[in-house]
């Protein structure tokens, strides 16, 4: 019996030690901070960094809204649910005058729709959804246009992204439409697109749509330009492009959860990540584009030239940046689940 | 000639067992970050394995909850495998449909249950609800394969046995426990494995600061999952093999 | 209270009160909340309605069920096609080495899930191990384009729960009496009767412990499905985890794993009351 009692001491105290430090909850994504970085943070300011993980948005969001964020303090939402989370009132305001590095921030990337001002959410990294092909199938001409994905030659050999917003998202480029339309007739006419383009489709990819291209099951289809320049770095004949109609693009945020018990820790760790310095560590450690102008500017010259990475501002104007689609998300997935049951 | 057919049908199942993993491996040693293609050998994932410390602890996290919730559901699922076999209780067949309705329940389902279940009792989520989350998923397997054992079971021999006086506590411990032992152990096998892997429901009961490995591996898929996994997942299947073989032998050493 | 009642007590209260908390419980919730009205901000909220319920009879959601019982019937066949002989050589195997093999057939197991299916990945691909064998050998002109198939899907299914049939089939056989299929012998019966008329009928319980074990389970899986079959068709699974995250529909999700929960109840009610009528009639 007393064996017992020691037992569950022991795995009671490290809750209770940890009580009287200043400590600091972190929410990402597995590997998307380099460790040299969170070291850094904790021997800078001495507060202990507890750095949990999740696996898609969309489980991240459940999981917060459950609990009410009760329990982290910084979380790296992607574009939408920043929206989404800010409307909901899950997160707490970010006082701009508290990050001395604030002003390091691309312009281009701040006062976005997702959150005008911003107000809720800091950008961290930043990237795009567009085509990828590989260049000893395909010649780069053939791969100008999001409708280029309705090509018969492609048969049975593209990846598209396991996303319903994404993949509806191109049939509602394709028709002259906003990814973030919410007409029911809009959607209609986007999923009768991809429905046409199904037979070209010989994978949704939910995991690392870079794969099916290095694993030369695809020949081309639509990538994130992280996984695009990852891929290249050990297959260079993966060719990254920016379509004619527009890109999809996409800011990875840091915010505060309303009921996060350390805003204070929360907003130093921010600021600690707006220096350039550490901003461009990030950068090298993860391969997505810093929303850090500063840190931009300090890369090596084929680092900062690299289209795949760094787009011209011509294609970051021609493309949007995803919102939240309130209750027509109902209308997208029932027509995702037509679309996967060939109906 | 019989004895041929059952070596090659048995080999063949371990060659399709074992070959993935030996993929694995090899590939562990693989230089290249991003794509499967062979592109020189390199120790560079083993040595940066080492340096990941927070892979490390998720890794020990995710060893003590199999463990302690492997154990649990055993010895719970074995009681309860008797209960179904044995007595006539009311709500058997309540029990029974329970028992199956968590092996088909969606992960999903049950992860986000559970956890409204503990928001709502006011427990935070962390290590316990883990376990607990565990023992439940993991009990339904247990009960099922014991059961199953205990079905073909003689009941006159317990009837003997307690005609000879022999006490409740005895009768179980002297003579059913031996001979439903296989059952039991392939529970706890079992068991053991369900936990080790279980991510979706895992991932919505457990609380910041207590991180399990199979969360942080579906994780990495943002970047694609690197080849350090690989390097611990190859370390972590030479040792369990390394340890099950000595066992093996030392034990056949004694009986000698 | 005597000792057996006292045990007996034991066991039925112990496990009788971790399912109603752990399992009744929030399985109520889930009930519950596939009765009210789905709401934007807080998942579900008043009224209540029927009408998710309603919503699922579409010949859409027959596709996605009957996609997914497919899959976990062909599944649940394959592994005990590959399983029982497995079990069965592995039961008559000389006793000493029985635990060892046992474990070395759960120890692949050990390693996670996922990295093991990119593991055959890496065998299935186009340029994959299989492929460039088969090339060097000039057994194939060109790749056999193996990934993203049906097949792939099934190799991967059974795979992962090749285990959950193997065991409890192992746990059954490797009790039943040898001289029980002698005794058989030794009255004329040859290999084949003594299977069909001994050993079978013995070992039943196993069978039926493993197929639910593997078709159950099988039902709500589609992280493998997706990974090797290329998410192309939807399953049970993909549609739930869909309307819980992405649509954030928790009362339509509810009522679709309440209908499943119904029809295996249904499932396995009419299993039983054949199987014990069989059974009875066989004993008259």
């Amino acid at each position: 019996m007393k064996k017992w009692i020691v037992i569950l001491c022991l795995l009671l105290v490290p809750a209770l030690a940890s009580a009287g430090d200043r400590t600091l909850f972190v929410y990402n994504w597995t590997e998307y901070m380099p460790d040299e970085v969170l070291t850094a943070f904790e021997e800078k300011t001495g507060i202990n960094v507890v750095y949990s993980t999740y696996d898609s948005n969309e489980s991240m969001y459940a999981k917060v809204k459950l609990t009410q964020g009760k329990g982290y303090d910084v979380v790296f939402p992607s574009t939408y649910f920043v929206h989404k989370m800010r409307k909901e009132g899950l997160l707490s305001p970010i006082d701009h005058a508290s990050l001395a590095n604030f002003k390091h921030l691309d312009p281009v990337l701040l006062d976005k729709p997702y959150d005008p001002g911003n107000t809720y959410s800091i950008p961290y990294v930043w990237g795009s959804t567009a085509l990828a092909f590989n260049r000893d199938q395909v010649a780069p001409e053939k791969m100008q246009s999001w409708k280029d994905l309705w090509r018969p030659e492609f048969k049975n050999r593209l990846v598209m992204n396991d996303d319903v917003r994404e993949v509806l998202g191109v049939g509602l480029i394709i028709n002259g439409f906003s990814v973030n339309d919410t007409d029911p007739d809009h959607i209609r006419m986007a999923y009768e697109s991809i429905r046409s383009l199904m037979p070209n489709i010989r994978v949704f990819s939910g995991d690392s749509p870079k794969q099916p291209l290095l694993n030369l099951e695809a020949w081309a289809g639509m990538v994130w330009n992280g996984e695009a320049y990852m891929a290249a770095q050990d297959f260079p004949a993966i060719q990254y492009a920016y379509p004619e109609e527009g890109a999809i693009f996409w800011v990875d945020s840091m915010v505060i959860p309303k009921e996060a018990r350390n805003k204070k820790e929360a907003l130093a760790f921010i600021d600690f990540i707006l220096e350039p310095e550490n901003a461009l560590l990030v950068c090298e450690y993860i391969g997505y584009a810093p929303a850090n102008r500063t840190a931009v500017g300090m890369m090596p010259e084929e680092l900062k030239n690299n289209p795949t990475i760094f787009p011209d501002p011509e294609d970051v104007k021609k493309g949007e940046f995803q919102t939240d689609v309130g209750d027509a998300i109902l209308v997208y997935e029932r027509y995702w689940e037509r679309l996967k049951t060939g109906m | 000639m019989k004895r041929w057919i059952g070596i090659s049908w048995v080999s063949t199942v371990f060659a399709f067992l074992y070959g993935p993993l030996l993929v694995l491996m090899v590939f562990s040693f693989n230089q290249a970050r991003y794509t499967s293609e062979w592109q020189g050998f390199s120790l560079t994932w083993y040595a940066s394995l080492l340096e990941n410390q927070y892979l490390l602890d998720a890794f020990v996290n995710s060893l003590t909850v199999a463990f302690v919730s492997s154990l649990a559901a055993t010895a719970m699922g074995t009681l309860g495998a008797f209960a179904i076999a044995w007595y006539r209780f009311a709500g058997k067949k309540l029990f029974f449909g329970l028992v199956y309705s968590v092996m088909m329940s969606p992960d999903i389902v049950m992860g986000i249950s559970l956890l409204m279940l503990f928001v709502t009792a006011g427990i935070h989520p962390g290590f316990f609800t883990l376990l607990v989350a565990h023992i439940t998923f993991c009990l339904p397997f247990v009960i099922v394969l014991v059961h199953a054992r205990i079905a073909g079971f003689d009941p006159a021999v317990v009837d003997a046995a307690r005609d000879l006086g022999a006490r409740e506590h005895e009768v179980f411990l002297k003579i059913v426990f031996p001979m439903i032992l296989p059952a039991v152990l392939a529970g706890w096998l079992l068991s053991f494995t369900l936990s080790l892997d279980d991510v979706i429901i895992s991932f919505f009961v457990t609380g910041p600061g207590f991180e399990i490995l199979p969360l942080k591996i579906y994780s990495m898929v943002k970047l694609g999952v690197t080849p350090e996994v690989n390097a611990l997942c190859t370390i972590l299947f030479v040792l369990t093999l390394a340890a099950v073989l000595v066992a093996h032998f030392l034990i056949k050493e004694k009986k000698k | 209270m005597n000792e057996k009642q006292g045990f007996k007590f034991f066991a039925v209260f112990l496990n009788m009160t971790w399912f109603a908390l752990f399992v009744l419980a929030p399985g109520l919730m889930v009930v519950g909340i596939s009765f009210l009205t789905r709401d934007i901000s807080t998942f579900f909220a008043w009224p209540l309605t029927l009408d998710h319920y309603r919503e699922l009879v579409d010949p859409v959601y027959a596709k996605v069920l009957k996609n997914s019982l497919v899959y976990s019937f062909n599944t649940t066949l394959l592994c005990l096609g590959i399983g029982y002989p497995f079990a069965w050589f592995l039961s008559r195997a000389p006793g000493h080495r029985r635990p060892l093999l046992l474990m070395m057939v759960i120890i692949p197991f050990w390693t996670s899930s996922l990295i093991r299916t990119y593991a055959l990945v890496i065998l299935m691909k186009a340029n994959g191990i299989i492929n460039t064998v088969l090339l060097a050998a000039g057994l194939v002109s060109e790749p056999v384009s193996m990934l993203y198939t049906d097949a792939a899907v099934y190799v991967g299914l059974v795979y992962s729960l090749l285990p959950f049939m193997i065991l409890p089939l192992y746990a059954v056989l490797e009790k039943m009496d040898i001289r029980l299929m002698e005794a058989a012998r030794d009255l004329g019966a040859g290999s084949f009767q003594v299977f069909i008329h001994v050993v079978l009928p013995l070992s039943l319980p196993g069978v039926m412990a493993g197929c639910i074990m593997v078709f159950l389970p099988a039902m709500g899986l589609f992280y493998i499905p997706d990974l090797l079959g290329g998410a192309k068709t939807m399953l049970v699974g993909n549609f739930i985890k869909n309307q819980f995250l992405t649509a954030g529909n928790w009362p339509f999700g509810s009522a679709a794993s309440v209908f499943l929960l119904l029809l295996m109840v249904v499932m396995l009610g009419i299993y039983f009351f054949i199987s014990t009528r069989f059974n009875r009639s066989q004993e008259s």
